[in-house]
């Protein structure tokens, strides 16, 4: 894995749809190291002050219109940053925009019908899609991914564990941050608000990592809840089963300073443990550790994160020079996804029920 | 310095109390000795209980029970009380010296606790009640209490078990049986603003556990025991006999065990 890269004569021009706190402490830090290769060129916020704003830092156009951004022709590829109940449309008029790429942060679309409307478009106008599954570009994680062997096939037993302090500590690592959305206080004794936020927490943290459970699992359209539940402030524990595999995700955003994400994939003869950096600060890779007949080896850090791998492999993709995601595995991605989300609200409102039913 | 006291495994509990290793590294305070020796160690597979209360009757001073399973201590507690005979269970995790620590640590920091999350690893074909007893014993000892523990699934390649700690905050429990980790468990208990973990190997060499402490001014790591939870146990014992002193070993166990069977029913 190396940290370099030849610059195009011309780099590509960036488009962002959305200057929320992910578009400035995350993706703008992350372009910033691959100038030359990458250039911001439009900016697109509904605030018309925000995206004139963070345009302003990086010598971009701005504007509060989806329509004047696609128009932009400087503009080569998109990344698409707004509220997830945007990104399919988004998606969708960037491809008839013919954009060279598009690149739409998870989840790219909010059910399947619309994940498959995307994938026709993408196909049609041969634009391809990535979605910001960050990890799943991390070179710690492919380093991995090109020696862990037969694991995905034998591994049984799958843990995705976060612990991270509240998104402003990182977020003011990395930038000045303009806005930041309004914090809420959610009334953790009614069920419909606890469902409401293991689904928020599987389609906008667990999800994060369920490409990476996918790839250990045959199948996963027998997956089965069996437990879930909330963790204060937020957070989730989430017990299921799918392709024969025990899949356990966790995650707990506190007050702490001390951040943890990790992946675990493992076998009665392999294990497969990664640590992720957090997201926000550049602090390069995952380091990846495979054990095997009692021998460990250690892949990584290196020296970018996934961030930086998903904009680097857009580039690719625009200049042709890369293969896309097949729509399938973004499309079985998503669906994935949705399936845990249901079966949380399934698994809360039956362990609802049945604490009712037991006398205190 | 107290008289050396003479001590005996049976092979069962030598198997799985390295008692050889343990008493070699006691010279002193411990020597070899036939049946009927001073301290008694037993293997605490199914029907240790009958052992015990057997050993006792033959004279023993005290007695090691390793790794016991779920049984009824009543009859026994009562015999060992009586006898003024000392009992130390030797647990795999939960006996390890460092454990005191953490738990002194998880009971200041439990009132802002937000989860607790602990998996175990074993090799396979480890007697998935055996590990579960072994686990939940290092829970117990660290969490104390654990409400509406309940197992979510299990099979041969593990459970998960799912709980509650007296504030409200989840307990989640996992036992994985793999080759490719050593065997060992790991607790963390994550509170509003740091939390404690601790990782305790298995006693099969005096490979330190390590528990770490982290609050908003930092994280300290608690000083490291390079003693197996064997030979903690050993040391444990040899000093209540010399004390005259009964453990609370046998009281405590009744949780553990009416837990064990009550999973074991369902």
């Amino acid at each position: 894995m190396t940290n370099n890269y030849l610059p195009p004569a011309k780099p590509l021009g960036v488009g962002i749809l959305g200057a929320g706190p992910v578009t400035q402490a995350i993706h703008l830090p992350a372009l910033a190291r691959l100038s030359g290769l990458l250039e911001v060129r439009h900016i697109m916020d509904v605030d018309p002050d925000v995206a004139k704003s963070v345009a302003a830092r990086v010598g971009a156009a701005s504007s509060s219109s989806m329509d004047a951004l696609l128009a932009d022709p400087g503009v080569d590829v998109i990344a698409i940053c707004s509220p997830h109940q945007f990104h399919a449309e988004q998606v969708i008029a960037s491809c008839l925009a013919g954009k060279k790429a598009v690149l739409c942060e998870k989840p790219f679309a909010m059910d399947a019908s619309e994940a498959t409307r995307i994938a026709k478009v993408s196909a049609k106008t041969g634009v391809p899609i990535l979605v910001g599954a960050m990890h799943t570009f991390d070179p710690g994680w492919l380093a991995a991914e090109s020696a862990w062997g037969d694991l995905p096939a034998t591994a049984h037993t799958i843990r995705s564990s976060i612990v991270l302090p509240p998104n402003s500590r990182f977020e003011d690592f990395a930038t000045e941050i303009l806005t930041r959305p309004a914090a809420g206080s959610p009334d953790y004794s009614d069920l419909e608000v606890v469902k409401g936020m293991l689904r928020g927490g599987v389609m906008g943290l667990a999800i994060h990592d369920l490409p990476l459970v996918r790839r250990f699992l045959p199948a996963f359209e027998d997956v089965e809840v069996l437990h879930a539940e909330i963790v204060q402030p937020f957070g989730y524990v989430i017990s299921l089963k799918a392709g024969g595999r025990s899949i356990e995700l966790r995650a707990a955003m506190t007050a702490t300073w001390q951040p943890e994400w990790t992946f675990e994939a493992i076998g009665y003869d392999a294990a497969l443990h990664i640590e992720f950096s957090p997201s926000y600060v550049q602090a390069g890779s995952a380091t990846a550790r495979i054990t095997r007949n009692g021998t460990t080896t250690t892949y990584g850090p290196y020296g970018h994160n996934g961030y930086e791998g998903e904009w680097r492999k857009l580039a690719e993709l625009a200049n042709g020079t890369g293969t896309a995601p097949s729509a399938e595995t973004l499309i079985n991605d998503l669906t994935f996804a949705l399936d845990i989300a249901d079966g949380t609200a399934a698994a809360a409102t039956a362990a609802a029920a049945l604490a009712e039913k037991v006398p205190a | 310095m107290s008289p050396q006291l003479s001590a005996h495994a049976s092979p069962a509990a030598e198997a799985a109390g390295a008692v050889g290793s343990v008493l070699a590294s006691l010279p002193v305070s411990l020597g070899p000795g036939g049946a009927d020796a001073d301290i008694r160690a037993i293997s605490g597979k199914p029907g240790w209980t009958a052992e015990a209360l057997a050993a006792i009757a033959g004279g023993a001073r005290g007695l090691v029970v390793v790794e016991p399973a779920a049984e009824d201590t009543a009859v026994l507690a009562a015999a060992a009380e009586s006898a003024g005979v000392p009992v130390v269970l030797d647990h795999r995790w939960a006996s390890n010296a460092a454990v005191d620590g953490a738990a002194a640590a998880v009971l200041e920091l439990a009132g802002g606790a937000a989860l607790l999350d602990s998996a175990a690893a074993a090799a396979p074909h480890t007697d998935p009640e055996l590990l579960l007893g072994e686990h939940l014993a290092l829970v117990f000892r660290i969490a104390g209490g654990v409400q509406d523990l309940h197992i979510i699934s299990s099979g041969p390649r593990g459970y998960t078990a799912a709980g509650r700690l007296p504030n409200g905050a989840p307990v989640a429990l996992q036992g994985i049986l793999t080759r490719a980790l050593p065997g060992g468990v790991r607790l963390d208990l994550l509170t509003a603003d740091g939390g404690v973990r601790i990782s305790v190997p298995d006693p099969d060499t005096a490979r330190p556990a390590e528990t770490t402490v982290t609050t908003p001014s930092g994280a300290t790591t608690l000083p490291t025991i390079f003693e197996s939870a064997h030979r903690t146990s050993w040391r444990r014992l040899t000093g209540a006999v010399a004390a005259s002193a009964q453990t609370p070993d046998l009281p405590g166990f009744d949780h553990l065990s009416s837990t064990l069977v009550r999973f074991r029913r369902h």
